[in-house]
């Protein structure tokens, strides 16, 4: 083990098939069965009546089985609803999240495009300028006018390049059933937050090599999942830069993603609650603490796992491992 | 006020400072454009200037730290953030760190002319009452 701190991946208390296991151990080795068990037992206890020793027992057994069989229904069904609520609520969580997540998509989207407009904004205006100015035959402005036409013509270019980014981010909200090349997804994703990367100066390192078996399904779902772990890591380096490293991985476990930075890493002490609801480190107003617990959420939902690694000082790397798809041609029942 | 205007845009998008000089230039302005924050306080170290025309986000040192360094270098510099982002925040953060404007790209340039000519008065008028502070025998 190195002085890396691990977490995150525990089962949660409140997981329903646990609490359930553990509720009826409790409920089969309750006091008030045991106290009856000893009670009777020691009334019973003697030279001449040893054999009856065994009929309060058995009594006991076949009391606290009885009583507690339909207490544990009725447990696992609350347990049932439980889990069901919770996944509701995670649901809103989800769609909540995405329509925020969609907001910040969109302010960025929103600055790339306007730098674009305001170059072509001035290129035109100089344009009225020079025709406002009279000699219009003259060779220096007939220069200036095509040198700023082209200029539009090539903020066009850019800015039709930022709509096409917009719209594949849009089009495969498509069905669960198809299944999903995380490469593609994962690239898909960072080509959203290219401009902020750039600017916070952060360099992306891919390692993402080819034919990985597909995953089954949940691509708007796992798109969400690796937006929040990268503009995590983005948050991570605004300050000083740094190094975002995409990469992927196929193995008996399944298909393993990890999105690492170089920032300054999570403390030991916050690493166990960062899957908790409502944790952050983040400033007030800019972390909801929800980006990572729906991001388990979801990535257990799709049967995966979700785990993350700290060290203090030189970055934070989270990994998702996720079930690849059974071969296509496997004969059906 | 016979002096013209000496304006300093500073924007990392090159075509933009190129042609909002010209055009700047062409309306009696004196205009030097640079395209980074580093640039700027470069120039600002040896050379006085009257407004600045700041873009928020850049990359390498960002338009809200470049703003904190130029009010330490030139304290009267009027600075008008210019944001591409509808966002609200930075401006109000640039206005809290000492701007005196802020401009939405994109901007029309009679609005950008009217608020660095208000920027400008504004400085005649701070540089007037530092004057009168000093004492006419100062």
């Amino acid at each position: 083990m190195t002085a890396a701190t691990q977490g995150g991946a525990k089962a949660s208390l409140w997981e329903p098939s646990r609490l359930l296991r553990r509720s009826i151990l409790a409920l089969l080795l309750t006091p008030p069965a045991c106290l009856v068990f000893l009670g009777l037992a020691i009334f019973f206890w003697g030279p001449d009546r040893s054999e009856a020793f065994f009929v309060p027992l058995l009594a006991a057994l076949i009391l606290s089985t009885a009583l507690g069989w339909p207490l544990a229904a009725k447990l696992r069904h609350q347990l049932a609803a439980l889990a069901r609520q919770r996944d509701a609520f995670y649901q809103e969580l989800l769609r909540l999240s995405k329509s925020a997540s969609l907001g910040e998509v969109a302010s960025s989207i929103a600055h790339d495009l306007n730098n674009p407009l305001a170059i072509m904004r001035e290129e035109a205006g100089w344009i009225q300028d020079l025709m406002k100015g009279g000699d219009l035959q003259g060779s220096h402005t007939q220069t200036e006018i095509a040198n700023s036409l082209q200029q539009i013509d090539i903020q066009i270019e850019r800015s039709r390049e930022i709509t096409r980014r917009l719209l594949q981010w849009g089009r495969d909200s498509a069905p669960r059933t198809e299944t999903v090349d995380i490469n593609l997804l994962l690239n898909k994703t960072l080509y959203l937050l290219e401009s902020e990367l750039e600017t916070a100066g952060v360099t992306v390192a891919k390692d993402l090599p080819p034919d990985l078996p597909p995953v089954g399904g949940g691509a708007p779902e796992l798109r969400q999942v690796f937006l929040n772990l990268m503009k995590n890591a983005l948050d991570a380096m605004k300050a000083r830069g740094g190094t975002m490293t995409l990469a992927t991985r196929a193995d008996a476990a399944g298909l393993t993603i990890t999105i690492a930075d170089t920032g300054p890493g999570i403390p030991a002490s916050s690493l166990d609650h960062i899957f908790e609801p409502f944790y952050t480190t983040k400033p007030a107003g800019e972390g909801t603490g929800l980006g990572l617990p729906i991001s388990r959420w979801i990535v257990e939902k799709l049967g995966g796992t979700i785990g993350v690694e700290s060290k203090e000082g030189s970055g934070t790397s989270f990994h998702v491992t996720l079930p690849v798809q059974a071969k296509k041609d496997a004969p059906g029942p | 006020m016979t002096r013209p205007i000496r304006l300093l845009i500073v924007d990392d998008e090159a075509r933009l400072v190129e042609t909002l000089s010209k055009r700047l230039t062409a309306r009696g302005l004196y205009v030097e454009g640079v395209h980074s924050g580093a640039d700027a306080l470069a120039l600002l170290q040896g050379k006085p200037f009257d407004v600045a025309l700041l873009d928020v986000r850049m990359p390498g040192m960002d338009g809200l730290t470049t703003l904190r360094e130029i009010k330490k270098l030139q304290p009267l510099l009027q600075v008008i953030m210019l944001s591409g982002n509808a966002s609200i925040n930075a401006a109000v953060e640039g206005m809290r760190l000492g701007a005196s404007e802020y401009l939405l790209k994109p901007a029309n340039i009679d609005d950008v002319l009217a608020k660095i000519e208000e920027a400008f008065h504004k400085k005649l008028i701070q540089e007037e009452r530092l004057a009168a502070q000093h004492g006419p025998g100062a």
